[in-house]
């Protein structure tokens, strides 16, 4: 409990910081439109049954590259301004720090997803089952965001904590994230057609997100401090002498 | 080992890949102490720093604080490091950077000292309500300095302070670090000043290529390290020696 009450306080000082100069809000949501704006042009003359087929491409790429964008910079204050250190130093469980910028990435991918759902709906007429079922909409964007969310924010962790250059994130990022995406793209298109095993496809998202979240908080602090070495060193200047 | 240490390093060894950066480094940190580690730049000072604080295991060797081998969540509310860059949200008053680490220690069940009065121990109380992205550089050293102290730690970790201060700011600085002696701390300070570190530390380290290559303790008698110091610095072309007659 502990851990989550940080990461929550945590996460509201970023929320906090980033509502006083919207840097990653505003960068995000405008290339969320952006990226909208050409797949729209792109993909307006597609025929209305080619079109479930690639709606959920274009959302779940869409949700891909904010994320990438996205978590390029969240851990840019911390590593501009070293605060990672200090939180690193301090009595916080590291966990929470993993959670509060996993939560922070995930409430901007949801409103960039938001901008996203909204345009495709706007645009495409295969796209309307989102508009027809929001909640399992919602529940399809907030599951397949989640886990890119879990697994992204490890790795932009350690890119950050190691100085890091930010195009390695993406050539780690995206096939890690490939098989959520995957799960999301094909959530979609069930969604899309109105077949049944959207909810079947739903829970193996979520069962993906639970894997992503306990391997992302396991490997966070390792990831950013190392791991001590097993045989201490008595031992080895023992085995030399011997 | 000293039993009376705090903090005790025995063997510590740390390489980066072929690079070694420490090599077989011992050293004692007791508690109502203030060891000054100098080293020329490349030394190790920072990485010893690093591993002192628990944010890189050591490739060798035992760090022992309190006794625990472990830098767990209670360790770390029992020491405290103030690094030479300024680690503060820009976009949050001093108040607001002092009251995240107060409530973050509060949630783990550690007491913090009143905000307000230890800004104003630093000389920032003036500016409580400005953002730190406002701040110089030396004001921000003294809100990182406030941010430690917040926990009365029994470990003070501080790499390189000096370096952003002006005169008055050394001054205040070395006040503040012999009161937080005489409480009962232990402090380690980090420079590559010697005219800083002969100020305030009761001991001083010279650490050259990643060993302990000397030490000195304050003379009780006349209060200065003598010709030792100057032998020692006189191994370091970096290190400045003028304040030391």
């Amino acid at each position: 409990m502990v851990a989550l009450r940080q990461a929550w306080l945590l996460a509201v000082n970023d929320l906090r910081q980033e509502a006083r100069d919207l840097e990653l809000i505003l960068t995000s949501s405008f290339f969320s439109l952006v990226v909208l704006i050409m797949l729209g042009m792109s993909f307006s003359a597609l025929g209305v049954s080619s079109q479930p087929l690639a709606v959920p491409g274009m959302l779940w790429l869409s949700v891909a590259f904010v994320g990438a964008l996205t978590l390029g910079r969240i851990f840019t204050r911390e590593r501009e301004f070293d605060t990672l250190r200090a939180l690193l130093v301090a009595p916080v469980e590291r966990v929470s720090i993993y959670l509060a910028k996993a939560f922070v990435t995930l409430v901007i991918l949801l409103g960039c997803s938001f901008i996203t759902v909204l345009g495709l709906t706007l645009l495409f007429p295969a796209a309307q089952p989102f508009a027809e079922r929001p909640w399992a909409t919602a529940a399809l964007v907030l599951m397949g965001c989640t886990a890119y969310a879990g697994v992204g924010t490890l790795f932009a962790a350690g890119l950050a904590s190691s100085s890091g250059k930010n195009v390695l994130l993406s050539v780690i990022l995206y096939p890690l994230t490939m098989p959520s995406l995957l799960f999301a793209l094909v959530a979609t298109r069930s969604l899309l057609e109105g077949h049944e095993s959207f909810t079947t496809y739903l829970g193996q998202l979520t069962a993906t997100n639970v894997l992503a979240f306990v391997v992302g908080a396991w490997l966070f602090e390792p990831v950013l401090v190392g791991v001590p070495q097993k045989r201490s060193g008595t031992a080895r200047a023992a085995r030399r002498r011997r | 080992m000293d039993a009376t240490a705090l903090l005790s390093l025995r063997d510590i060894s740390k390489h980066f890949g072929r690079l070694s950066v420490l090599r077989g480094l011992d050293l004692d940190l007791r508690g109502g102490e203030i060891v000054g580690l100098i080293g020329a730049n490349g030394a190790g000072k920072s990485t010893l720093l690093s591993i002192i604080a628990g944010l890189m295991p050591p490739s060798r060797g035992q760090r022992l604080f309190a006794g625990s081998e472990g830098v767990g969540r209670d360790e770390r509310a029992r020491f405290a490091v103030v690094s030479h860059t300024a680690q503060t949200y820009p976009r949050l008053t001093a108040l607001e950077n002092l009251e995240l680490f107060a409530k973050l220690r509060a949630q783990a069940g550690c007491h913090s000292e009143p905000l307000l009065p230890t800004l104003d121990k630093l000389g920032l109380g003036y500016a409580a309500d400005r953002q730190a992205g406002t701040f110089s550089r030396g004001m921000l050293q003294r809100l990182a300095l406030a941010r430690a102290l917040l926990g009365k730690p029994e470990m003070l970790l501080l790499d390189e302070p000096f370096t952003a201060l002006d005169r008055p700011g050394r001054t205040l600085l070395a006040s503040v670090l012999a009161e937080e002696r005489d409480r009962g701390a232990a402090i380690l300070l980090i420079s590559h000043d010697l005219e800083a570190l002969v100020s305030v530390a009761d001991r001083v380290v010279l650490l050259e290529q990643g060993v302990i290559a000397g030490a000195v303790p304050r003379a009780p008698d006349n209060d200065t390290f003598g010709p030792r110091v100057r032998e020692l610095a006189g191994r370091m072309p970096a290190v400045r020696v003028e304040a030391e007659a």
